[in-house]
């Protein structure tokens, strides 16, 4: 934030939802590396701590909306002022929607580790660490108001895709080769798409920072690195 | 960036109304404007912001000549409205108040009757029958918004109607005479928040016929009726664009810092 208000209180009210955000953004990373710990160490109990710490993150949400809607009806926020605040009401909402995803693969892990381990299993740390990273850059950018370096993250969210898109394929192969893999692989193929979908809220939470810093929308068409939406499988052949 | 302070995007489907090119102004040896450019478009509304002192009332005195009423003021540069410069010796100073109608932030009504308030104005440009005079002070009581809360008491004293409908008498008054520009300075800045809704529920309705100015303190009250915006500061021309971009993103720190609350 630039030079101060001439009102204190309206300078600290920002800080505040500006903290809220860093708060919120600190606790998707850490409930996205704990569940992809629990399906590592199939650790059925950090899995359930991570399902509870959902409710943490949902609260947050809502005080940081009410703070929000405060400075709209006092304040009347004018210019970057108006745009600090519409783009903490849009980045929380993707924040937590990122924890509901954390949460999701958490619950699934739990499951997961009921069944013999898979062998493409190992492919989802990896999408995972690249999704935390997304998240912590993004997060990173926000705290420093840094539109380049998001725009760098909306770019990095295609190789998200790409590694989504192959374990796709790996799965369904794997899933084709024994009928008895079905029920693990679906579960992991849930996760995967669950941090497939945390990298596109990391992007919007890139558009709504570029917007906040620029004034005017990312309007570029982004990559696209996963077609896995376009497979046709038909048993007796493997996907194309 | 935009090269020029002066030019919003261009507006082909507009007329431009007021062209005001290079104004300076003067207050005995003080100049309070430097080189003013901009211009004002028919059926739009373009407000002026600003801190106190930084030339916005000025600006507007400019454009219907009522500054030369004081001694020791001067403006030089052009108003050219539509096409003509009205600060070039020799132009007749009623015709061009009647052309353009000024309000003000207290309300004005003169010592008589609603009707002779509307009416007196009137009678200054033109000599109309009774029923044709009646039927005028009608039709801009309407306009003004007023009409069903005065149509009963027309040979009331205009000093015992309320602040809002005092200022609404005064914009009917301005209307009565037909003028093509309606320059308003703080025109709702001693109302009550109703009376206020209603002035600007009043501009947005008599946008549809007229080239608007107005002078505002109030910055959400710029922002929801004006098309334009124009920041001053210090006697110049800041910022000048569309009220939207001038709300959401300025191209100038100086403005940014205004709206925003940020002026030290």
């Amino acid at each position: 934030m630039s030079s101060e208000h001439i009102i204190k209180s309206y300078d600290e009210e920002l800080r505040r939802l500006n903290n809220m955000i860093t708060e919120m953004g600190g606790l998707a990373e850490s409930q996205l590396a704990a569940a992809i710990e629990a399906v590592i160490e199939r650790d059925s109990e950090l899995a359930a701590n991570v399902v509870q710490g959902d409710n943490k993150v949902d609260q947050l949400q809502r005080e940081l909306d009410n703070l929000a809607v405060r400075l709209l009806a006092l304040r009347q926020p004018m210019a970057r002022d108006l745009r600090e605040i519409v783009a903490a009401i849009k980045i929380a909402a993707d924040l937590e929607r990122i924890c509901d995803y954390a949460a999701n693969v958490a619950k699934r892990s739990i499951a997961l580790s009921q069944a013999p381990p898979v062998q493409p299993a190992h492919a989802l740390p990896r999408m995972a660490r690249l999704a935390q990273l997304l998240v912590k850059d993004v997060i990173d950018a926000y705290v420093a108001r840094d539109a380049d370096k998001a725009y760098v993250v909306w770019m990095r969210d295609e190789e998200l895709d790409e590694m989504y898109a192959s374990l796709f394929r790996e799965l369904l192969t794997y899933m084709m080769e024994d009928p008895r893999n079905i029920g693990a692989s679906t579960h992991l193929l849930f996760m995967a798409k669950n941090i497939e979908r945390i990298g596109d809220h990391a992007t919007n939470i890139a558009e709504d920072l570029y917007y906040l810093v620029h004034g005017t929308p990312l309007n570029e068409v982004r990559p696209k690195g996963d077609n896995s939406s376009l497979e046709v499988v038909a048993p007796g052949r493997g996907p194309a | 960036m935009r090269p020029f302070a002066d030019h919003p995007a261009p507006m082909p489907n507009l007329r431009q109304k007021v062209l005001v090119r290079n104004i300076d102004f003067f207050y005995g040896s003080s100049q309070a404007l430097h080189n003013i450019n901009l211009t004002l478009y028919d059926k739009r509304v373009t407000a002026f912001i600003g801190p106190s002192g930084c030339g916005k009332s000025t600006l507007l005195r400019i454009l219907n000549r009522i500054y030369e009423l004081y001694p020791g003021q001067r403006a030089t540069g052009e108003v050219l409205v539509d096409g003509e410069n009205i600060l070039a010796p020799g132009r007749d100073l009623n015709l061009l108040r009647a052309k353009i109608g000024m309000v003000f932030q207290k309300p004005t009504p003169f010592p008589m009757s609603i009707h002779d308030n509307i009416a007196f104005g009137i009678k200054l440009y033109e000599q109309l029958p009774r029923s044709v005079l009646d039927d005028r002070i009608e039709a801009a009581l309407r306009r003004a918004a007023l009409w069903d809360e005065v149509k009963d008491k027309l040979n009331q004293s205009g000093l015992g109607l309320s602040g809002g409908q005092q200022q609404r008498l005064c914009i009917a008054r301005a209307i009565a005479v037909e003028p093509e520009i309606l320059l308003l300075d703080e025109p709702a800045s001693a109302l009550d928040p109703i009376s206020t809704q209603r002035i600007e529920e009043l501009i947005a309705e008599l946008k549809s016929d007229y080239c608007i100015a107005i002078v505002t303190h109030n910055m959400q009250q710029a922002a929801r009726s004006s098309d334009y915006t124009a920041f001053m500061y210090l006697g110049e021309l800041v910022e000048f664009d569309e009220t939207e971009r001038i709300f959401t993103h300025p191209q100038e720190k100086r403005t940014e810092d205004y709206i925003t609350g940020r002026f030290g």
